[in-house]
């Protein structure tokens, strides 16, 4: 009977995934009501957050194309939060106010290592704009990203509102092609039967616009947010999307609102991210089941099913795998995942060379290493990410030797 | 517990406000917490490590048994195994085949045997009748000239002897006129009548000799039917020797090829007889048999010691010895990788009968040193 219970679920998330794919094509191509109405008359007060942790000068080339914004500059501020930051990246913030008069930027800094969400939540007691918008410090903007996030918030239900997150360094190596390639189709298509509900599931932390009220309204819960105690500082994006559904509001990922991030192009840091987003993923499972009534009531079918099933697959999928190679270890290493990868890898390459040529990826094979990565994240992040809720870092941004409380004895 | 420092842009001197103190938790619940936590911690690390291990455990058996290839996998062939049985069905049919073809090469042998005889006979029988032929000829030849001109003397008998018979009528005529007239007695009418009748009986056996006569001339100088009859007995005969021939050597192929089917499947059972499946169906005692792959082939020899081992790879103990090795190829499925492999079985002699319930042994030597 478990057995029958673990290959349903896992073909349930399959055939959800699958089902989310191929309506997002069909979706962005037939149904106009997919895309959420936008006026650019409207054109209210911006606050952008950027917390930042051991960013370096990175810092101040987010500043530098945020500063660059088709956005008129008396309606934006940037509020940058450095949260401790072992490195210079401080000094940085401080050489972009300095050079960015345009526009108005204010920098701050933690007293404490607090993490980014209490860091975004102390960049916002400084905020007094309509719409807040969190931004990560390793980020691009495209010069229209604000106008094109704040123009979503014409549609008077609609509480967040994310813009489109692409891969600056492509071709650094396999597994930066093979982010790419998961950017491209998760944004283009796996997200767009939820924009068409008007219920993203999660908005990437990378441009995250939020009503100002709303953010407000659910700050107290993030700063309450902890695991027997432990502060939680990890997965904010997510639990703000989360929050903003249940509170009734919509959510819609703006595919024109670009920003462009560096992904990890090793092996070790992107474990370290997808170990992150996986126990956000995990915690937020928790939540889900521990407030399941609410959900059903409130929330979208599609909704209520990927925030069961997704990290339900994460979990059966591991069984499945563990299964899978005791009984047959070289099942994976079979012509099949290597075909259906290469068919994929292929496909969207070349979608992704078509439309969006800044990402064009120069080794369209590299993505049958998927196979091999899909083994390692179902084998080892989820029941790591089990054992390691208790983690309260910034991740890919930790330092060790700086993960103690830091004074504001710098600059 | 956190606090924020603004820098206010340079057009700015806003004064920073203090952000709300995060809430703490109380006393009572603070300890509750710590315990999950320890206990989640001990928990978590725990299983982190088992995981580690288990992950260290899998890379080593995979890598062991990529690299190593001394093993064998011990296979338990039951009574009932499909295999066997199949294989001692098809035994049984084949010593079946062979009784029924000895019955048939019997049967064949005998039949040929007969054949050589009634060839014999007729082959025999062939000469006295030609001989009979041309004596028969011989002799026609010189009586039927002969006989020829006594059927033409004898015609002209007969024919003097007409012309006396047509006077008979009238001499009939004037014995009756005499016995009217009283002349003679009744008596001697009566012998004169029988005498007449006498001599027309004596022509009509002329008559029939003749006719005879000529028939027979005919026979002697002219081909008859009778002759005809006996060349024809006399083709039929060379036929029927011909067809025995050819009867004889279809029989003797037969013969020849029924004998080396026999010879085949003596041999094939022979073989049979060597195969692990055979000796299972066939034998009372449980036997031991190891699928070896054609990399270990070099230590698989009569003799070679047969090592058991724990985790199948530690702490081994001699199990036994290499008992047989039948030459087959065997596929099977490799017990760790599960892909498909090519190779042969092997007899077991084993010390320890639980050995053969091991997923591999190992032959020659131990694996890792001890």
């Amino acid at each position: 009977m478990a057995p029958v219970l673990l290959w349903l679920i896992l073909v349930l998330c399959l055939l959800i995934s699958v089902v989310k794919y191929l309506m997002g094509i069909i979706l962005k191509f037939s149904f106009p009501s997919t895309k959420a109405r936008r006026d650019y008359m409207y054109e209210p007060s911006v606050s952008v957050l950027m917390p930042c942790y051991n960013e370096g000068k990175t810092v101040y080339e987010t500043i530098e194309s945020i500063s660059k914004s088709n956005y008129p500059n008396e309606k934006f501020e940037v509020i940058a939060q450095d949260d401790c930051s072992a490195d210079d990246s401080y000094e940085w913030m401080l050489k972009a106010q300095r050079d960015f008069t345009n526009i108005r930027i204010r920098t701050g800094r933690n007293e404490v290592n607090s993490g980014k969400a209490r860091s975004v939540c102390n960049a916002l007691q400084h905020s007094t704009a309509e719409i807040i918008i969190s931004i990560d410090s390793d980020c691009i903007f495209h010069p229209d990203a604000i106008r094109e996030l704040t123009a979503c918030f014409a549609e008077p239900r609609m509480g967040s509102v994310g813009g489109r997150v692409g891969v600056r360094n492509p071709n650094d190596s396999v597994i930066t092609a093979i982010q790419t390639i998961i950017y491209y189709s998760a944004f283009e298509l796996y997200k767009i039967p939820e924009n068409w509900t008007r219920s993203v599931c999660c908005i990437s932390g990378c441009l995250f616009a939020i009503r100002r009220n709303l953010l407000l309204e659910i700050e107290p819960a993030i700063r309450r947010r902890n695991w027997f105690g432990i502060p939680v500082n990890q997965g904010e994006d997510r639990f703000l999307t989360h929050q903003t559904l249940l509170r009734g509001y919509g959510t819609y990922i703006n595919n024109d609102a670009l920003c462009w991030t560096t992904v990890p192009n090793t092996l070790s840091v992107l474990f370290k991210q997808q170990l992150r987003w996986r126990r956000s993923i995990v915690r937020d499972f928790f939540f889900t089941l521990r407030t399941l009534p609410q959900h059903v009531w409130k929330l979208h079918p599609n909704t209520v099913l990927t925030l069961v099933l997704v990290p339900l697959g994460a979990i059966v999928g591991f069984l499945v795998v563990v299964t899978a190679l005791s009984l047959d270890p070289l099942a994976w290493a079979g012509p099949v995942p290597l075909i259906a990868a290469l068919g994929i890898g292929a496909i969207l390459t070349w979608v992704i060379e078509k439309y969006s040529a800044k990402e064009a990826i120069a080794h369209p094979l590299a993505f049958a290493a998927y196979v091999g990565w899909s083994l390692v994240s179902s084998l080892f992040l989820t029941p790591l990410a089990l054992c390691t809720m208790d983690s309260a870092d910034w991740g890919t941004r930790t330092i060790e030797q700086q993960e103690v409380p830091v004074g504001n004895n710098h600059n | 517990m956190e606090t924020i420092t603004i820098n206010p842009s340079p057009s700015e001197t806003k004064e920073n406000t203090p952000p709300p103190e995060t809430v703490r938790a109380p006393v009572k619940q603070s300890l509750h917490y710590r315990l999950v936590i320890t206990l989640y911690r001990v928990f978590a690390i725990t299983v982190l490590y088992l995981v580690l291990a288990g992950i260290l455990a899998y890379a080593w058996v995979m890598g062991f048994y990529a690299v190593n290839s001394s093993w064998a996998a011990p296979v338990i062939l039951s009574a009932a195994d499909e295999k066997s049985l199949d294989f001692r069905d098809k035994l049984v049919i084949s010593q079946q085949t062979i009784e029924d073809l000895k019955v048939d090469t019997s049967k064949l042998q005998s039949g040929v045997a007969e054949m050589k005889k009634h060839r014999g006979a007729l082959l025999e029988l062939e000469p006295e009748l030609g001989a009979a032929i041309v004596r028969e000829r011989t002799h026609n030849r010189s009586t039927g000239p002969e006989l020829a001109k006594l059927d033409q003397q004898k015609q002209a008998d007969n024919a003097k002897t007409q012309k006396v018979m047509a006077q008979l009528k009238e001499v009939e005529a004037s014995i009756n006129k005499d016995l009217s007239a009283g002349l003679i007695t009744k008596g001697d009418a009566a012998t004169q009548i029988a005498a007449l009748n006498t001599a027309e009986g004596a022509y009509t056996d002329s008559r029939i000799a003749e006719i005879l006569l000529t028939d027979s001339v005919l026979d002697k100088t002219t081909t008859g039917t009778n002759s005809l009859d006996v060349l024809e007995k006399q083709a039929e005969l060379r036929s029927e020797v011909a067809q025995l021939d050819v009867a004889i050597n279809v029989a003797e192929k037969q013969l020849h090829e029924e004998t080396r089917q026999i010879d085949r499947l003596r041999q094939a059972i022979m073989t049979a007889k060597q195969s692990p499946y055979y000796l299972n169906a066939s034998g009372e005692r449980t036997l031991y048999f190891a699928f070896v792959p054609y990399d270990n082939q070099a230590n698989a020899l009569v003799g070679a010691a047969i090592y058991d081992c724990y985790l199948n790879m530690i702490a081994c103990r001699k199990a036994g010895t290499v008992k047989q090795i039948f030459t087959a190829e065997e596929q099977a499925v490799h017990p760790i990788f599960k892909t498909q492999i090519r190779g042969f079985l092997i007899q077991m002699n084993l010390d320890h009968a639980d050995s053969a319930k091991s997923k591999t042994v190992f032959l020659g030597r131990k694996p890792v040193l001890f």
